[in-house]
Order: C-alpha cells, then structure tokens, then sequence
C-alpha cells in the first residue's frame, strides 16, 4: 500500500509543450470530412464541440511520451491518411441476426449509428427512452441536453477530446426514475467498412434515481475489408439509489482498432458493476473513468483480456473516488499468448474528503508464449488519512506443478491448460449476473483458449 | 508388473538416482524407506513423468510397456497413480468435475464407453465412504485451502476413484497427525487387491504400522542399499538412518 499525505497538483495527463505534436491540419482535414456534422447537430452542441475543437488542437494526439498512452501508441495505428466518417451501413439484416437474441432488447449500431430498422425492440418497456443522441438532442430532450458532455468537459483525455469534435451520431439511452428495467438492453456495435476509416461515435446513458438497468455492449465486425479505427465516448451517469450492470463483449477481427472511453458519473447510494472481457480486435483500448461523486456507493469494475497473434489490449482504468463512505472493487486478468501485448495501468484516487474509502485492485495475468508482453502499471493515489486501499499484481506462466498434478491424473497437456486458463477466466466470468449472457462469455472464452 | 533397471537421473547437471534397480508384482506393496535426499521422491516423480528431470540411462517398464516413451497422462491412463507429497491447489476446478474428466479421458484411453453419470455418482459416494472424506471437500476447488490432512485424504479419494493398478504414495505420511495417518492408511488397505500394487515411499516407519509391506527397500545415495521383508523397517526405526549412513558412506561421491 502506498499512503500520499503530501498534497500535490492531481491533475491527469498534462503535457509539456515539447511533447506535443500539433496536428491542426490532421483534425482540420477529419472534420471537413464529417462537415455535416454541425449541420446534423445544429446549435445545440455545436459550442460543445469547438470547445473541444480548440482544447485538442493544444494538446494534439497523444504520443508515447503522453504518460497514460505509454504503452499504447496511438499514432502507430490511428494513421494520417485515415479518414473521418460517420456511421453509415451497409448490411443485410441476415448478416447480423445470429449476434442478436430474443433474451435482450437488441438495439444495432453499424459504426455507432444507431439502426432502428435492423433493432429489435418489441421487448422494449414503454417507459425506457432508446433514440439517437443527435436526435435527442434535436427534439429538446432535457436530460440529453443537461448531460451531453457535463461529465467529459473537463477531460484531459486528448482522445476523448477528439471524440467531442467529431462526435458522430451514437445511441441515447434513459431510464425513468424508481423504474427497473425488466429485461437487459443490448447495444451490438457493428463495425463494417472501407479500410482506413475512422469513426467517432457518442453515447450517452442515463438513470434516473433508483433505477435498474443491465446493458451489454458487444462489439463485433461484418465484411471488413481493412484496417478502421474507432474512437468512441459513452457517459454514463448513475442517480443516486441507482443501479447500473454493465456487461461488454469484445469480439471484433484482427483489422478492428478500437479506443473505447467510458465515463461513469456514480452518485450516492448508486451501484455499479462493469465487466469487460476483450477476446478479439487489432487493437483494443478501454479507458473507464468512474467519479464517485456521492456517498455509500459501490463500484465493481472487472475485465478479461485474452490476447493472441500480434494484437493489442490495453486497459487504462480510473476510480476517483470523490466522496466519503464508498467501496470500489476492480478485478483485472489477463491472458496473452503469442506475440500479443497486453497491458494493465489501472489507477485509484482518493480525494482528501473521501474518507471511510474502501478501494481494492488486482490485476493478475498469464504469459503464455516466450514473445508475450504484459505491462502492469496498478497505482493508488490517495490524500484521504483514514481509507483501506490494497493493490497488487501478479504476473507469471502457466503453474507448471499444477499442470503436472493434472497430468498425472490422465489429462492430457492441451486439456489440462485449457481447464486451469478456463478456470482462471471463470474469476472474471462470474461477475456476470446475467445468466444467459454469462453463458454466452463462457462458451466464448472456451473458444478463444484453443 | 513394474520393473526398473539400472535407472540413473539427474537434475540440473546432478545426478539423484544412480542406478535403481527395483520389481514390483501386482498384490504386492512395496515400501521405500530413506533420509532426507536420498532420491525417493525424485524416484516418485520420474516414475509418474515429471519433466524436470532427465533420465541418463536405465528402463522403467509397466506391465511391459516402455513408461519413458509415455506422457504424464499416458502413464495415468495405463494405469498409474502418483500421491503427491504436496498436493497442489487447483482454483476453480472442483475435485469432482476434474474426476469425471480424468475418468472420462482414462475410459476413452482404453476403448471404453463414458461412464453414465449415475454411475459416476455411485462410485463418487461409495469412495468417499472408503476413504471417511466430507462430500463437501470433494465439491470444493482441488485442495484449495484445505488442511494438510484434507489434501492427503483427497490424495487417497482420488486414487480410489481412478482405481489404478499401480499406485505411489509419495511421503503420505508427511505431516498427518495420528488420526488422519490412521484415516488414510485404512483407506489404503481397503483398496488393496490381489490386482493391484503399491509403492509406498515414507521417512518413518509409522505409516507401515498400518499399511504392512511385503518388502522394504532403502533408498541411500541414489540406490537401493538394502531389501528385505518389514522387519527391515523395523531394524531402522530402532538404529536410525546413521546405521545405513556409516555402512554405505564408501558410495558418497
């Protein structure tokens, strides 16, 4: 445990002037590109995305001297020549059904633009709102006014930052006060497109005090004929009593690079738990943020990373915890096998009034091959005198005596390695609450660990 | 059933066992008596396939196959079983769904059916009966935060499951207090058949109150100094390894 009494400048991801790239010209030529963007979106935000416009144009991207994107650089994958667009679709319905099931509310992104026509809805509780943002935003909706972009003003994230800029349409999703939505709502992003496209979806997510929702995000790609990159920003706000399970499955192809933000607004009594299990994708980034902004709350953040061939996971969380009397749990483990890359930089901040904090985080992983990489960066930065905090990380092979144990009671090697990394999933897995979709992760992980 | 000749092993450059010559028939036991370091549980562990070590010269042959051409679980599956000294904790896997997988990859193994799971439950019942193990340790992760006992006693409940013709008790013993020796050793002795054979390899000869050897060998130095019947085992728990030690110390290198 490390205990920071010292008061010191907490804010994140500043950057020296030297460190910065400037590229005006790169963000002057994406948003020409998506010049109907201001169009599409009238006044209403059109003054949130020059702010953002000016506040990424001082920083630029990130380069690997950016202390948050050290082990990801971004520039090596989100190239000059990519260029910026908004979701566009063009899919049959047949292409997608298998992705879709009757146990959820189904509602299809294709490249984060919401597709009412291939969505299925007739499950959908009258009382949940499910609309595009813009749209929303559009028709005067106040709860998507008063929250587009309050809990993301202030970002240091040059990534997210850029995501404001250029936001393309994405999903609005609110549900009423003291309602608990009876069935979960599924978001399947579709990722179909010409190489080199750049996407920068927006999302917002709203519960009202004391509501219920699970929402599972899944992520696939759909005749994809090189290499895109999407940049998307989802906030999440969660009302005091409220509770948010959010469930997301990565299973994108190896062309797919994704950096994925989310920024939960926790508030009291609130609860919430996050689970991410990345098993595909070129390139995955997830950057959760969550403010805990009220008392006696309690977040549950977990993640799963399989990692093979030459791909790339990383996960950058942050828990701040903001107020007194909050729990915060966060589970991250990681499998990486063949050249792959994976990486953990997790972080937890206790602010001097959050006192009573509990906070604990663990990440643990498995290198299975002599060329797999794991960086692991777990962090507390706490300025509260009277908190519990633990960190810690563990990183090795496969346990070999445990292997040999199993061995030697008939189990050939194949076997007992996917018994023991199923067994080391299953800690991730069964965060899960909801049974068929835990049931769906399980099958998946089984096939990723061939 | 089982025969060893001439076996020589090291680890890391150094070499453990240095010519281990031993027969096993079946319905018999065998126990390997010896002080600390001198190759019994190396022994143990070459014999079941362990890969730390490397095998320079000799044979071990089972039932008339070459072991040292077969995996770890190939071995399993023809028939052998290895009781660990320190069993290893397998988190999230419990003791009974790794049994029916172990079975199930045994039978395939030998061209026979999978086993119904009313069977499979019948079985699991009356052996835990046999070996006086808790039906909710076996529902448990494999050892996970058992007690040293409890591990051996799931060491022993699995060896009745899997039913093996050959089965070596690496230092059971170790660590048991005199109830759970008793436990096990009865466990043991109603396991044993005209079928099957045991190698017990033990520090003490307390164990072999209760499990009665038909021969006892001495392990010293990488090689079996002395063999004779359980008065043997009784002739060093009264003159202590140093009788052995001052008789055989030419043979240290």
């Amino acid at each position: 445990m490390e205990l920071v009494t010292a008061k010191t400048n907490i804010s994140r991801g500043a950057l020296g002037e030297a460190e910065v790239i400037k590229n005006n010209s790169l963000l002057n030529k994406w948003i020409d590109e998506v010049g109907t963007r201001l169009t599409e979106t009238g006044n209403i935000i059109k003054g949130v995305q020059e702010k953002a416009k000016e506040n990424f144009t001082a920083v630029g991207l990130p380069t690997k001297k950016t202390e948050d994107f050290k082990y990801t650089n971004i520039r090596s994958y989100l190239q000059d020549d990519y260029a910026a667009k908004n979701g566009s679709a063009s899919l049959t319905e047949g292409e997608i059904e298998n992705l879709l099931t009757d146990e959820f509310v189904s509602v299809v992104l294709i490249n984060g633009k919401y597709v009412p026509e291939y969505s299925r809805l007739k499950n959908l509780p009258k009382e949940v709102t499910i609309k595009s943002l813009f749209k929303a935003l559009e028709e005067g909706n106040e709860v998507a006014i008063k929250q587009f972009n309050a809990g993301l003003e202030k970002t240091t994230n040059p990534m997210t930052m850029l995501n404001t800029a250029l936001a393309g349409d994405g999903i609005f999703i609110s549900i009423p006060e003291n309602f608990s939505c009876p069935i979960p709502i599924q978001i399947a992003n579709i990722c179909t497109a010409e190489a080199k496209s750049f996407f920068n979806p927006r999302h917002l997510v709203y519960l009202h005090k004391n509501s219920e929702l699970t929402l599972i995000e899944s992520y696939h790609s759909v005749n994809h004929n090189g290499k895109t990159f999407t940049n998307s920003a989802t906030e999440f706000i969660i009302e005091d009593n409220a509770s948010l399970e959010n469930y997301i499955l990565q299973d994108e192809d190896i062309l797919s690079q994704r950096n994925d933000v989310r920024h939960f607004t926790v508030n009291t009594g609130s609860h919430m738990n996050s689970v991410a299990i990345s098993l595909n994708g070129g390139m995955v980034r997830n950057d959760p943020t969550i403010f805990i902004n009220g008392e006696n709350a309690e977040v549950h953040l977990n993640g799963l990373f399989i990692v093979k061939e030459n791909c790339h996971t990383d996960n950058h969380t942050m828990v701040e915890h903001r107020a007194p009397n909050c729990m915060s749990n966060e589970l991250y483990k990681g499998v990486i096998a063949d050249n792959a890359t994976g990486v953990f930089n997790g972080k937890i901040l206790v602010y001097r009034d959050a006192q009573k904090t509990n906070a604990y985080q663990s990440n643990k992983n498995i290198l299975m091959g002599d060329k797999s990489t794991i960086n692991t960066k777990p962090q507390l930065e706490i300025y509260a005198d009277d908190v519990r905090c633990t960190h810690g990380t563990t990183t090795g092979k496969l346990n070999e005596e445990a292997l040999f144990y199993m061995r030697s009671r008939g189990l050939n090697e194949k076997l007992a390695k996917n018994i023991l990394l199923q067994s080391f999933a299953k800690e991730v897995s069964n965060t899960i609450k909801n049974e068929a979709f835990r049931t769906l992760i399980e099958q998946k992980i089984e096939e990723n660990i061939q | 059933m089982l025969e060893i000749k001439d076996l020589k092993v090291s680890v890391e450059g150094k070499q453990i066992l240095k010519g281990l010559n031993l027969t096993v028939k079946k319905g018999e036991v065998h126990a390997i008596m010896g002080p600390n370091g001198s190759g019994k549980s190396t022994l143990a562990s070459v014999i079941a396939g362990k890969e730390d070590y490397t095998v320079d010269g000799g044979s071990i042959t089972f039932n008339g196959k070459d072991m040292l051409e077969l995996s770890p679980d190939e071995r399993a599956k023809e028939g052998m079983f290895l009781a660990f000294q320190y069993p290893v904790e397998i988190p999230g896997v419990s003791t009974i769904n790794f049994l029916k997988t172990a079975i199930s990859e045994i039978r395939q193994y030998r061209g026979l059916p999978p086993m119904e799971a009313k069977d499979f439950l019948k079985i699991l019942k009356e052996k835990q009966k046999v070996v006086e193990i808790e039906a909710n340790l076996t529902g448990r992760s494999v050892n996970e935060g058992f007690s040293g006992g409890e591990k051996k006693r799931n060491e022993i409940f699995q060896m009745a499951m899997l039913e093996p013709s050959l089965a070596i008790l690496d230092e059971t013993d170790s660590g048991l207090d005199i109830d759970a020796l008793r436990i096990v050793a009865t466990g043991v002795n109603k396991l044993r058949t005209k079928e099957n054979a045991f190698v017990v390899i033990t520090h003490y000869q307390r164990l072999l109150e209760y499990i009665v050897p038909d021969f006892v060998h001495v392990l010293y130095q990488g090689r079996i100094v002395k063999s004779g019947t359980r008065e043997l085992a009784l002739e060093l728990e009264g003159k202590g390894y140093d009788w052995i030690k001052k008789e055989f110390s030419e043979l240290a290198v």
